[in-house]
């Protein structure tokens, strides 16, 4: 079983966005960087697959600069077998098309049976990549797994639809698959695992050699949403509650006049 | 008259005595040898660790611990039973060997014969009290064993065995010096100074004197028949704490106190870290339950065992010993319980009173770093979060990295990289950095240090955990990955002194950072405050407080800086009401040993319990000098619902509010 799992780095949600001073994108100063959530089930997915069958190779591929590479070790510390690194210094600039196109362009004559994505990154959220690189190679793709089994080549997977509901889908391999939280637990490495990870192959390839895709979409502008009204939180015992709240009434509204 | 004795009266001094005496003497030390050999075969199937160094000062605690009984008297009850019974049968040895050094050397080879005149009075006399004391002591132990026996005392048939055998010792030793007496001795002026054989023998006496003698020569050779069987039964009862006991003073851990084993995780040939299995444990590890007496002093002192966790230290230390006699390809990690382990808040209370020099916490770290290291399991969810977080932001609270300075803001502190020249680099730490509650300390921490002229610098957002909640947690990659970071920048600043005001980084900071190269002094800030105002720089105003004082694990055990925070409150006025369990014997706030990183889901909460020995001080507020114990203790005093009785404060708080 040839496995690929595509990852991204992406910054951690608790850090202070700024934004760029080309207005596009947010200022990569001062970021804490690490693998985008959705992909960690995405790794660990692949993982256990692994480990179910016995067999199998599992590449892991990251599109970006250098840095990146700390993210992919951590996926080959996981239990990737090999890395793939595409590198590319503004692939925040590559819109998901393009990023889809890159991936299907490398797997294309690799014979992959299975190709494991996040169901969207948590930086830009499209949520396209998974679902293009299904389309260009002409496989089938499920988006936001969250049970997954494999038995003989025919993969069972539920779906998490709107409002609670899941749906379950029946296909065979080859097929892509992008993760959705609750598919599994991603593990914590092990140190002879991390070890042994600092020796696993990690090959990177230029850009230019696998993005034959042009852009159809730019984005024209990002930023924080204006500041409107706050919300006010009222403290106290809950007679002074009823006073404060019949004053704030009274004052800026009118539904006790 | 001459003040003497036969030796060898009545049971005679020829062959048909001495030698079934010494073939059975001979007998019963080769089978004590064999005993202990077996026992030493298993000890060698640990790893090596090198315990026989600094033998002066291994010596020194041999003679505090076994002879001058420090450790085990300090419990008075029942120590001093234990301490007395020791001396008592300490003298009797001495005695039988004076005998036996007359009887079958000085005078046989020499007729020199010492025990007589004043020395014989002296002697005799005082190897009746040291008898009679040893019966008594015996007695009292044996009462409180069987017929009071305190909570979680465990007894077996060792126990029965050890008292019997005993008593048997000293009982059949007083009725042979009774019927001697009572046909050489009686009415004679030497009588009294056997003041207990002489009750023995006015007893027996009615029996007349061919009785007695066969009374005597009977109780002699049961007598002897009795310690040839207790030289026996040393290695294969309890009774080998006498021996493994000692010994294990000598091979006590020399310190730096607490400080871990470092792992040596660059070794490409090593392929475990930590310990699932007897085979990575050292030799040590196996002799500690040995020399283990159940006395159960760890226990009563545990805050785990104490708050219903499955921890119980002297049970975890005993199964180690046990998988190494009866199952040593066992999984040690299930075998001692996986929530034991985890359960333990490293506090040292166990260490620090046990009278047999075990080291508890070392065993339980070791075994949880096989379980990160090797398997990436943890207690819960919430800690794998937390580890994560930390390799992400370099704080277990996940709180972005670069805002690590911002609650310095606005207090005319700089960060090093704005300006190296400062007279203390302040390590804040994550708490103190990030922490609503504790940012107060440590602003008032700066307030103070201002206030005094000293010029304090931080690191900022170079600054990360150093990595000791991780590190006891067992994830030692984690530990030394931070720990290798946060000491290249302090190296690269170069400064002379780093203050800490959290007892975990001071005790990291100062002690295990020194195994990868940290040199710079480092001191905490109770210590620091006091010399300030000691020399004169910083002055503080007494007013009036009511409080109690908590004592940090890490300050307290792991350091034994006691007395300056007190001495610091007291100049402030303050006066403390001691709660019953302080200063070594202090409960720990539950948030030690990575736990501040882990829910409490067993048992009940530590941090109520303390807060609730705090409430009964009377005290209206709870001082303490740790981030994690102030974070415990607003969270004590909800549970304990004793928001409005008790107010827990850190001492920075407290004189930054006294700056006279």
């Amino acid at each position: 079983m040839k496995i690929l799992v595509c990852i991204k780095q992406v910054p951690d949600m608790e850090s202070k966005f700024k934004i760029d001073d080309a207005g596009t994108w947010y200022s990569k100063a001062d970021l804490a960087w690490r693998m985008n959530e959705y992909d960690e089930y995405a790794v660990e997915q692949a993982v256990q697959v692994k480990e179910q069958l016995k067999e199998g190779d599992i590449t892991v591929l990251c599109i970006g600069s250098d840095k990146v590479k700390e993210t992919m070790k951590k996926a080959l510390a996981m239990g990737c077998d090999r890395g793939a690194h595409v590198s590319d210094e503004d692939s925040s600039l590559k819109e998901p098309l393009q990023i889809a196109g890159v991936i299907a362009e490398y797997a294309r004559d690799k014979g992959f049976d299975l190709i494991f994505t996040g169901m969207q990154s948590q930086d830009r959220g499209s949520g396209q990549v998974g679902l293009l690189v299904a389309e260009m190679l002409g496989l089938p793709g499920v988006s936001t797994v969250v049970d997954f089994s494999i038995e003989g080549g025919v993969i069972a997977a539920k779906r998490e639809l709107e409002g609670g509901m899941k749906a379950c889908v029946s296909l065979k391999v080859p097929a892509v698959i992008t993760c959705q939280l609750g598919l599994n637990t991603p593990r914590y490495p092990t140190l002879p695992n991390i070890m042994k990870a600092k020796k696993k192959e990690l090959i990177s390839t230029p850009i230019a050699e696998l993005l034959k895709v042009d852009a159809r979409q730019g984005t024209e502008k990002m930023y924080f949403p204006e500041k409107k009204g706050g919300g006010l939180v009222l403290e106290g015992e809950t007679p002074e509650l009823v006073e404060q709240l019949v004053k704030i009434l009274k004052e800026k509204t009118s539904v006790l006049s | 008259m001459e003040f003497t004795r036969e030796i060898y009266w009545n049971v005679g001094h020829g062959a048909s005595t001495l030698i079934p005496m010494y073939l059975l003497t001979i007998v019963a030390l080769a089978l004590l040898v064999k005993g202990i050999w077996q026992r030493v075969q298993v000890y060698r199937t640990g790893l090596p660790l090198v315990r026989n160094d600094q033998v002066a000062t291994r010596l020194l605690r041999v003679v505090d611990n076994v002879l001058l009984q420090k450790k085990v008297v300090q419990v008075a009850w029942p120590g001093m039973l234990h301490g007395l019974f020791f001396w008592g049968f300490g003298l009797l040895f001495i005695g039988t060997v004076l005998i036996v050094i007359q009887a079958d050397f000085t005078d046989l080879l020499f007729d020199v014969k010492f025990l007589t005149g004043t020395f014989y009075k002296l002697f005799s006399i005082v190897l009746d009290i040291a008898g009679l004391l040893c019966i008594l002591m015996l007695g009292g132990l044996l009462v409180r064993r069987y017929f009071f026996p305190p909570e979680g005392l465990e007894t077996k048939s060792d126990d029965a065995v050890m008292h019997g055998m005993l008593l048997a010792i000293l009982i059949t030793g007083f009725i042979i010096e009774g019927a001697r007496m009572a046909v050489t001795e009686l009415g004679t002026p030497l009588a009294p100074w056997s003041p207990v054989g002489l009750v023995v023998a006015k007893a027996v006496s009615p029996i007349g004197e061919n009785g007695l003698l066969a009374l005597h020569k009977v109780t002699w050779w049961v007598h002897l028949l009795l310690v040839m069987v207790f030289f026996y039964l040393i290695p294969a009862t309890k009774f080998r704490h006498i021996l493994t006991t000692s010994a294990n003073y000598f091979f006590s851990d020399l310190g730096p106190k607490g400080k871990l084993v470092n792992l040596d995780l660059e070794d490409e040939d090593k392929e475990t870290f930590g310990a699932s299995s007897l085979k990575e444990l050292t030799w040590k590890d196996i002799f500690d339950g040995d020399a283990c007496t159940q006395c159960k002093r760890c226990q009563d002192r545990c805050p785990a065992y104490n708050t219903d966790k499955p921890l119980s230290p002297m049970k975890l230390v005993r199964e180690i010993t046990r998988i190494a006699h009866d199952d040593p390809e066992g999984n040690m990690i299930e075998l001692c319980d996986k929530d034991a382990i985890w359960s333990c808040t490293t506090c040292r209370a166990c260490q620090e009173i046990c009278p047999a020099a075990i080291e508890h916490v070392g065993k339980i770290i070791e075994l949880r770093r096989s379980m990160v290291l090797m398997e990436g399991e943890f207690p819960g969810e919430e800690v794998m979060t937390a580890m994560e977080a930390t390799e992400v932001n370099g704080n277990p609270l996940g709180m972005g990295y670069a805002e690590r300075g911002d609650w310095a803001e606005d207090l005319g502190i700089k960060t090093l990289a704005q300006d190296s020249e400062v007279d203390v680099l302040y390590f804040v730490g994550c708490y103190g950095s990030f922490d609503k509650r504790n940012i107060k300390v440590a602003k008032s921490f700066v307030k103070l240090c201002q206030a005094a002229g000293v010029k304090v610098g931080i690191l900022g957002k170079e600054e990360k955990c150093c990595g000791e909640p991780m590190r006891k947690m067992g994830n030692e990659y984690l530990y030394q990955t931070l720990a290798m970071e946060n000491i290249e920048m302090i190296k690269a600043y170069d400064v002379a002194k780093i203050v800490t005001s959290c007892p975990h980084c001071y005790n990291t900071l100062n002690k295990d950072y020194r195994d990868l190269g940290l040199e710079t002094e480092v001191v905490t800030y109770t210590v620091f405050l006091k010399e300030l105002i000691d020399s004169g720089r910083l002055r503080i105003s007494g007013g009036e407080l009511s409080c109690t004082y908590h004592d940090s694990c890490y300050l307290g055990r792991h350091n034994d800086i006691y007395d300056p925070p007190r001495e610091l409150l007291k100049l402030a006025g303050a006066a403390i009401s001691e709660m019953d369990k302080n200063r070594a014997e202090g409960f720990c706030c539950s948030a030690g040993g990575g736990r501040i990183l882990a829910e409490e889901k067993l048992g009940e909460r530590i941090n109520v319990k303390r807060v609730n020995m705090a409430v009964e001080t009377g005290a209206e507020v709870l001082v303490s000098n740790c981030p994690f114990c102030l974070t415990m203790f607003e969270d004590g005093v909800k549970g304990a619902e004793a928001e409005d009785k008790l107010q827990p404060r850190d001492i920075a708080e407290i004189l930054a509010e006294r700056l006279g």
